[in-house]
């Protein structure tokens, strides 16, 4: 996800209060191994489910690998970079 | 520093290329523990200095490789449901990491036959866990005749 999200980054995310939109940053569960987590940008959203592309597409395993992830599987809407402190921001 | 801690995050997500390859094998341990063996024994067959002191170094760079193999095994591959049905598997791992750090310090051949022993106990696990199956791409039948 680099440039907007950098290894070590703190980021505050907030659970989903409508269904995501396209262009935003969202925690999803990994379809293959539910306990990982991974934040993607959305790409496209619809039937319930989006489909999630990394900002770095050569180096990214999203949606492309394991196709659009259900609603059940986001679990909330990146917002706000507060550390490192150089860096903080919204992330809309 | 408390503040710190109390802000840092709790959750922690992948948002690069960490892709799990599912790919895992203990024999990629024990080639860096076998070479740890043989050069301990060339180590002592050789009255050259030079050598000498290039086998220890290469020693050391590969009894490192082994530790990083054996935790990749421990913290990527065995899952919890391995732990429930293997239990010994925590402890052969963590002795084994700690027995390559041994190997790397020393010249003593038993400590690195004391390394491979420990990593073929982790195999037989992994063996007993369907590693062989699940973690390997078949190789062709031809390939290997």
């Amino acid at each position: 996800m680099e440039p907007a999200l950098s290894a070590g980054d703190w980021i505050l995310v907030s659970g989903l209060s409508r269904p995501p939109r396209a262009g935003e940053i969202v925690l999803v569960r990994d379809p293959r191994e539910p306990e990982r987590l991974m934040l993607k940008r959305v790409a496209a959203v619809a039937g319930g489910a989006c489909t999630v592309l990394g900002d770095s597409p050569e180096e990214s395993t999203d949606s492309r690998t394991f196709g659009p992830v259900p609603f059940a599987n986001v679990l909330g809407r990146a917002l706000f970079r507060y550390a490192p402190v150089g860096r903080i921001g919204w992330l809309w | 520093m408390f503040l710190t801690r109390l802000l840092e995050p709790t959750v922690t997500a992948s948002a690069h290329c960490d892709l799990p390859c599912g790919v895992y094998d203990p024999e990629q341990a024990r080639i860096e523990a076998e070479s740890c063996y043989k050069i301990i024994e060339k180590y002592n067959a050789s009255s050259d200095e030079q050598f000498k002191t290039r086998a220890i170094v290469i020693k050391e760079e590969r009894a490192e490789l082994a530790k990083h193999h054996i935790d990749v095994l421990w913290s990527d591959y065995f899952k919890p449901e391995h732990v429930q049905k293997y239990p010994e598997i925590t402890e052969l791992c963590w002795k084994a990491a700690k027995q390559c750090s041994k190997v790397k310090g020393s010249l003593d051949l038993g400590e690195a036959k004391t390394l491979l022993d420990m990593i073929d106990k982790i195999a037989d696990v992994w063996t007993k866990a369907g590693g062989p199956q699940a973690t390997r791409v078949q190789k062709a039948v031809a390939a290997r005749a």
